[in-house]
């Protein structure tokens, strides 16, 4: 999958000093998982990989050189690119230090699928095709086993890129989401269905830590003055966050699911966001992370907006 | 007992406009319930929604926000960046199954002194018609 290709733009890039640093993936420690690494070398750049398993969103690796004058080359799928997008457009990055290797993205697999279908999965079993992978003697479609926020993806390609490798590929935007699923129970159910997720948050912040775009120096869930919250994960608390976490991240949120891969509980803290993303959309008809100029949808305003819920 | 539950309102009021209109209807000798407690706050467009959510989990039982009509902010454009916002917080509330009625929003002027107890009178209404607040009011801790 484009993994030479990826190699030698990175190698190319370092040698001629037109960045000082890659971030890629490189084969995790376990099976089945990527990690993310800084490749500042040429000659380290053979450890880069790209599968279907790349699955951090590598944006959030910029920001601790936002201080920095480096200049920084990421791989980045078409999430990653958003985020990038929106860190540009918030003026955290200047555009000339930041290289964009697109890279059109075929979808995430989740590793918990993977093993909730196949039972359990060695490395060696399985070997991979175009769109999908042989293993156990059969040939399956990577479709069903598709991380969430990737089955619901409409930008598999990077809105803005310096180099594209690859093919550009069809959006999936599957109309049958989870967000979908939720939004069809009612109200007492959702408030049940939220109570239970939400009671296991153990407020660990991996959430907010692998959000590319929290970046707050300190954020409001720690603050003392004002002490919004008590650190004690109870269910209260935990809403009070959650709530707060996705009403910053309003007009913001690119959609990558990379705090609901860091949960340890898995909750799917991701939802709530995601709602806050489509009220957007749906009510202002803007979307995160696609042009460099358009207004941010809470930093404006028209005289026509929804307002019959104000008496 | 539960027929003396009065409900706890937070009352977050501009200081141009809705905090004006109070004193109007305090000063006129309107009659309204003695419910809400009054935060002055310089503009409905400073009311973070953190603010809202705080004031819940401190156990209020509703939340009113109060500003300028649109088109009157004394800082010329407060109260609009405030209506989205405040949508925004409206639904996503109701979609989680928290009460939408419990968090309302108003517009009143500094001269609708009478408007101003028809929405304290409205807002109690129908905080009292949804009883105290259960959700995301913070539990018993040692710790807080």
């Amino acid at each position: 999958m484009f993994e030479q290709e990826i190699r030698r733009k990175a190698k190319e890039l370092l040698e001629v000093k037109a960045v000082d640093l890659v971030i890629g993936y490189t084969s995790g420690s376990l099976p089945f998982q990527a990690r993310p690494t800084l490749v500042s070398s040429p000659e380290d750049t053979e450890q880069l990989v790209w599968n279907h398993f790349c699955s951090p969103n590598l944006a959030r690796y910029l920001l601790p050189y936002r201080d920095s004058s480096k200049k920084i080359a990421l791989l980045a799928k078409g999430c990653d690119a958003r985020a990038v997008v929106v860190l540009l457009r918030e003026e955290q990055f200047p555009r000339e230090r930041i290289h964009i290797i697109g890279l059109p993205c075929p979808g995430i697999i989740s590793k918990r699928k993977l093993e909730e279908k196949l039972g359990e999965i060695k490395e060696e079993d399985f070997s991979w095709e175009e769109s999908g992978f042989l293993c156990q003697g059969k040939k399956w479609e990577i479709d069903s086993f598709l991380e969430d926020t990737c089955v619901r993806c409409r930008y598999p390609n990077p809105p803005l890129w310096d180099d594209l490798i690859g093919e550009k590929r069809e959006s999936r935007g599957s109309s049958v989401d989870y967000l979908e699923r939720i939004s069809s129970q009612s109200e007492e159910e959702r408030w049940q269905f939220f109570t239970q997720e939400l009671s296991r948050c153990i407020r660990c912040y991996a959430c907010r830590n692998a959000c590319p775009l929290c970046y707050c120096k300190e954020c409001f869930a720690e603050s003392d003055v004002p002490r919004w919250i008590s650190g004690v994960p109870t269910l209260s608390d935990n809403s009070f966050f959650h709530l707060g976490r996705s009403i910053h991240l309003a007009g913001r949120c690119v959609e990558c699911g990379a705090c609901e891969r860091a949960c340890p509980e898995e909750i799917k803290i991701g939802l709530l966001p995601l709602k806050v993303e489509e009220i957007i959309k749906n009510s202002f008809s803007f979307e995160a992370g696609l042009s460099l100029e358009e207004e941010a949808p809470l930093l404006t305003y028209k005289e026509n907006d929804p307002g019959e819920f104000i008496k | 007992m539960k027929n003396d539950w009065e409900p706890k309102i937070v009352a977050f009021l501009c200081h141009w406009c809705s905090y004006a209109g109070a004193d109007l209807a305090g000063i006129s000798r309107i009659q309204y319930p003695p419910n809400i407690r009054v935060i002055r706050v310089p503009c409905s467009g400073a009311v973070n929604p953190l603010y809202i959510l705080k004031a819940l989990r401190e156990g209020a039982d509703g939340v009113l926000v109060s500003g300028c009509h649109p088109g009157d902010c004394h800082y010329l454009s407060g109260n609009y960046f405030a209506r989205r916002k405040f949508f925004v917080l409206h639904e996503l509330l109701q979609w989680l199954g928290i009460e939408k009625d419990r968090v309302q929003f108003s517009w009143v002027s500094a001269s609708e002194g009478q408007k101003f107890s028809q929405v304290v009178e409205e807002t109690v209404e129908k905080v009292k018609k949804l009883g105290p607040a259960q959700k995301l009011v913070k539990e018993f801790t040692f710790y807080v």
